[in-house]
């Protein structure tokens, strides 16, 4: 095998490596605070690619101006999701229950994207899409790269959010204890909400990296959802680092599979890593080593 | 305990009552007689993927399906009996396929019923259509596996798949040495539409002295293309192979190409390039220049009634005939078959028009000269390249066809 | 009242016996075929994961295992097509069951929230065996002997067969609840390493239970894969059913042993028949989602625990009083 292939493996892990991060860093988020498995992630990144699609193609908008109007957008649809449904869910199976929530959500979802898109595949087009640079004989690609980098600066900064602010603060009491949050002044709902839709606006810039590199239709979103909740347990769910860890490592595994032996088997090489590591370390690569409770 | 009582209660009650909705409007099904009432219309079932997986193709179909109807019941209906479509979705689901030809036939009491989309849908199908001696005329179910299954009810009305690369093969193999390609990668996806494609085509290849430099198999289920994609670029083979079913499998590859700096002198796939406009919006007009896709029909085809059908499907959807995707012509020949055979058979009777079609007979579709073998398979068709210049769909080989027009080769840079 | 609940019972197997008799209607019956299938699979699964609170999202591994087997051996043994299939579907539930030892030995090992993704990871790893290896046939699938019983005929077999299966799964998860066996599942849920503290021995337990669910699963597959005469990795492995007979339990009741079996029916004949009536794909799944989004706020302990509530609430507002008295009774005792 020559070292470009292995090369380019590597470098391919990193780059979309990160798409998926980003994709997962709200997954990770909502878990992280509020107990929630959002399994409605995969279409909000849809919606989000398309979104960036309607405005590149009706309005003539720039992708990543685009983010400007498609980030604060997707803020509310997930505030509207949380208020609607999500925060009514209480008592010790909420975790579980926010599992069929958020299934029946992304139905509704999808059934809308369909009859407003039609089911053909789309792309999000821009004259720097197909564009890549050279450093060091090495292609890289103009959106993976913008994408990796965004991904640095929003993981960068949802860190900041959480560790250096006094938001942060709130959201880190609330996950604590909500009890004693609460009893602290803390709003512990208006802190779900916000948390909730943080977690969804970011996937805006997800789908839209997501929507620039692969032909997508609602349905797409099936095969991203298993793919970002095997991200977010390999980091260790609600750690945002080991999200990015994570997505990089499972692209980064199923590439040197498939340049070294076949690609049939990138994909179960992949769980099969998965397996491994969770059975030594149950809470993931970078999880709080207590077991949340069920 | 008494509140267990009601509990068991509410549930007899719940299946009780789920029985009875289940009853109404529902009696006995009967396979059809094959004479309808004066006036009555032809109901014809079909089953389509309206949402999941297949629901891209499966849009296509229904388009060519009541493209087709509007266009018989403009010219006075099937033995002059209105044509009723009822289509009804299995959101890409065997499961769902299954009960639906059921409700279609025993329920809907649908005259005839025509195929719904891909291999993977038709064979359960059909296998329940049989049992009810329906006919199952179908445009999109070429796998090998179809015609194994030893049914006497499949017609596909399209050419099988297996042999769709021969000529763009022949074609490689006959260019003259200083111009042939030297080296090709052959890459697929491990899907039964698409794998039993390329060794045909690597066969002939091999033979010309063209070195394979790349063979690889990736799973179908695959999303992410890049590294696959890379791999292939890095090989640097003047002629990639692709085996897809789907236009975002292509588009990956493209981009993934156009980004390593890679382009070969010659890109086919099995797939995708011929969904017309679809896949020119996925991979941008410009890009799309010189690729190549093999089939057995395409909007520009001479066939006098596929410009028809060409034509009237731009003044109902609009574009171009490049942009009509393959999909539409399939369907709208499975319609034309089952029309002939009800004509001739002057009737509906399904027993009837399953011998008449393995008569031997031949119809003519839009798609051209359609006979079946006694397994349903439609060889007397042949297959074409066809390859995309500028914003043109257009046939290059077999040579001898007075419609192919000289080939773009090689390809050119991406975006030119 | 024991009197009374066995009625009931007799009544809804009564109902279920002569259904197919009563609605001749094949595609009735196909439904109700799957419907069926389902509510065996919610309530094996519900056997596992509802009384040990450990949800399993990786149970399509037995269902495709059970299918697999129907379909390898019906192949290559020959078998004529008919009847003597049927005796396959045990033995797809023995190979599901098989195949479950090692991977709830693995998969057990870490607690619940892990518990989940690796039975979703393991999923996968089984379905891309299904699709890789040569002896499954790869993505063309594998053709079972084509049955050619009579369209009038053909689903009643199919529809008894699974009826039985539908009974030895409720059987079983009524026999699971009321042994000792079926408590030291429940007392995982509540609190495991109590359990643990009071001697139950989790690790057997747990391991049981996994591999006991897996059997029914194993022989719904088979059973699936003989009705439909085709199978392909990525439809007898799919995703979609580990989601769906999780959800079924859930909208039903998870841990109950009704509601699994009313979610199912509910949940899988619902959605076939809303698929086939409304035409249009995509307002199918907008009225699904939306029904279902209903159901779940407004029922969120599931269906079945919902009605219950509803008629135990006087009875334990007078249980209550009674509490309380003699609770009462209890406190001037002490004095």
């Amino acid at each position: 095998m020559n070292a470009t292939a292995l090369i380019d493996a590597a470098k391919d892990g990193i780059l979309t490596g990160s798409v998926y991060a980003l994709m997962a860093t709200g997954l990770t988020l909502i878990f992280g605070v509020m107990d929630i498995i959002n399994v409605a992630q995969g279409i909000l990144v849809i919606l989000g690619a398309y979104l960036s699609y309607a405005l590149s193609v009706h309005l003539g908008i720039d992708l990543f101006l685009g983010l400007l109007i498609t980030i604060p957008s997707l803020f509310v649809v997930g505030v509207v999701i949380e208020r609607a449904f999500i925060g009514r869910l209480k008592g010790p199976e909420k975790t579980a229950m926010s599992i069929l929530v958020t299934y029946a959500v992304s139905l509704l979802i999808e059934g809308a994207l369909n009859i407003i898109f039609t089911v053909n595949d789309v792309q999000l087009h821009a004259s720097y899409v197909n564009k890549s640079f050279l450093i060091g004989g090495i292609h890289f690609s103009f959106i993976y790269v913008a994408g990796f980098v965004m991904a640095v600066i929003l993981l960068s900064a949802l860190y900041f959010m959480l560790y250096r602010t006094r938001f942060g603060v709130s959201v880190r009491a609330s996950l604590a204890d909500q009890t004693s949050a609460a009893l602290v002044g803390i709003d512990v709902r208006r802190v779900s909400t916000i948390c909730f839709g943080i977690g969804v606006a970011v996937t805006a810039a997800g789908g839209m990296v997501y929507g620039a590199t692969n032909a997508f239709n609602a349905s797409t979103s099936y095969d991203l959802i298993s793919r970002l909740l095997t991200i977010i347990v390999l980091g260790g769910m609600g750690s945002l680092g080991g999200a990015m860890i994570a997505g990089v490592s499972m692209v980064f595994i199923g590439d040197m599979v498939g340049v070294l032996w076949s690609p049939v088997w990138s994909t179960m090489a992949y769980f099969v890593v998965l397996i491994i590591v969770l059975l030594l370390r149950p809470q993931g690569l970078f999880g709080k080593p207590i077991a949340r409770v069920a | 305990m008494n509140i267990r009582g009601k509990f068991f209660r509410a549930l007899a009650v719940s299946a009780v009552t789920g029985a009875s909705l289940l009853t109404i409007g529902s009696s006995s099904g009967a396979a059809s007689s094959g004479t309808l009432a004066m006036g009555a219309p032809v109901k014809i079932g079909i089953s389509l993927s309206l949402s999941g997986d297949f629901s891209a193709d499966g849009l296509a179909y229904q388009q060519g399906y009541q493209l087709w109807a509007a266009d018989v019941n403009k010219h006075g209906g099937l033995m002059g009996h209105k044509v009723v479509l009822d289509i009804v979705s299995d959101a890409s689901s065997p499961t769902q396929v299954v009960t639906n030809y059921q409700k279609l036939i025993s329920t809907d009491h649908v005259n005839l019923v025509f195929g719904p989309y891909s291999s993977l849908l038709t064979l359960p199908a059909a296998k329940a259509v049989s049992r009810y001696g329906y006919a199952m005329i179908e445009g999109a179910g070429g796998a090998p596996s179809v015609f194994q299954a030893g049914l006497k009810n499949v017609f596909d009305v399209t050419l099988p798949v297996a042999n769709d690369l021969q000529p763009f093969a022949k074609w490689i193999a006959s260019l003259s040495a200083s111009k042939r390609p030297t080296t090709a990668a052959y890459v697929t996806s491990n899907d039964p539409f698409t794998q039993p494609q390329l060794p045909v085509a690597q066969k002939i290849m091999e033979k010309a002295g063209i070195k394979t430099v790349y063979n690889k198999v990736f799973a179908a289920e695959q999303t992410d293309f890049t590294p696959i994609a890379d791999a292939v670029a890095s090989a640097k083979p003047q002629v990639v192979v692709l085996g897809a079913v789907d236009v975002p499998t292509v588009s990956s590859f493209m981009q993934a190409f156009e980004q390593s700096g890679y382009n070969p002198k010659v890109f086919i796939a099995t797939a995708g390039p011929d969904q017309g406009s679809s896949f020119l919006k996925a991979v941008g007009a410009k890009n799309a220049n010189g690729i190549m896709v093999p089939n057995s029909w395409y909007g520009g085809s001479a066939n006098p009634m596929s410009k028809v059908m060409v034509a009237e499907y731009i003044a109902k959807y609009g574009g171009t005939p490049s942009g009509v995707n393959a999909d539409i012509a399939e369907a709208y020949a499975v319609g034309q078959t089952v029309a002939a055979a009800v004509n001739a058979t002057k009737g509906f009777n399904n027993a009837a028009i399953i011998k008449y079609l393995h008569s031997g007979v031949v119809v003519q579709t839009v798609q051209g000269a359609t006979s079946f073998n006694s397994l349903g398979q439609n060889l007397n068709m042949t297959a074409y390249t066809f390859q995309w210049q500028g914003k043109k769909f257009v046939q290059i080989n077999p040579a001898s066809d007075a419609n192919s027009v000289k080939a773009l080769f090689p390809k050119p840079a991406w975006g030119k | 009242m024991i009197r009374s609940k066995q009625l009931w019972w007799t009544l809804a197997l009564a109902a279920f016996a002569i259904f197919p008799l009563v609605v001749t209607n094949p595609s009735d019956t196909t439904i109700a075929f799957f419907a069926l299938l389902y509510m065996a699979c919610a309530t094996s699964w519900n056997m596992f994961s509802g009384y040990s609170g450990y949800i399993a999202l990786g149970s399509g591994v037995f269902y495709g295992s059970g299918a697999y087997t129907m379909a390898l051996i019906s192949v290559h043994a020959h078998m004529a097509p008919g009847a003597a299939m049927f005796w396959l579907v045990p033995l797809g539930g023995v190979v599901a069951t098989l195949i479950a030892i090692p991977v709830g030995w693995a998969a057990l090992r870490v607690r619940r929230h892990t518990f989940v993704v690796i039975t979703i990871a393991v999923f996968f790893v089984f379905q891309n065996m299904a699709i890789n290896f040569g002896f499954t046939g790869g993505t063309a699938g594998l053709a079972l002997p084509f049955i050619t019983w009579d369209s009038s005929y053909y689903n009643i077999p199919f529809y008894y067969v699974a009826l039985a299966v539908v009974i030895f799964a409720t059987v079983l998860s009524v026999s699971v609840r009321r042994s000792r066996f079926g408590l030291q599942l429940l007392a995982i849920r509540d609190d495991e390493d109590r359990a643990l503290g009071l001697g139950v021995k989790v690790g057997a337990v747990k391991r049981t239970g996994f591999a006991m669910s897996a059997f029914t699963i194993g022989m719904c597959g088979a059973l699936y894969a003989m009705f439909v005469g085709q199978i392909y990795p990525q439809f007898v492995f799919d995703p979609m059913f580990d989601i769906s007979i999780a959800l079924m339990a859930f909208l039903g009741g998870l841990g109950t042993l009704t509601g699994p079996l009313l979610g199912a029916l509910l949940l899988e004949a619902g959605q076939q028949y809303l698929t086939v009536t409304y035409s249009n794909g995509s307002l199918y799944l907008i009225l699904f989602g939306a029904l279902f989004l209903v159901v779940i706020m407004f029922m969120p302990q599931g269906v079945v625990v919902y009605f219950r509530d509803r008629v135990t609430k006087r009875a334990d507002r007078e249980r209550a009083v009674l509490a309380e008295n003699e609770a009462a009774l209890d406190l001037e005792k002490a004095h």
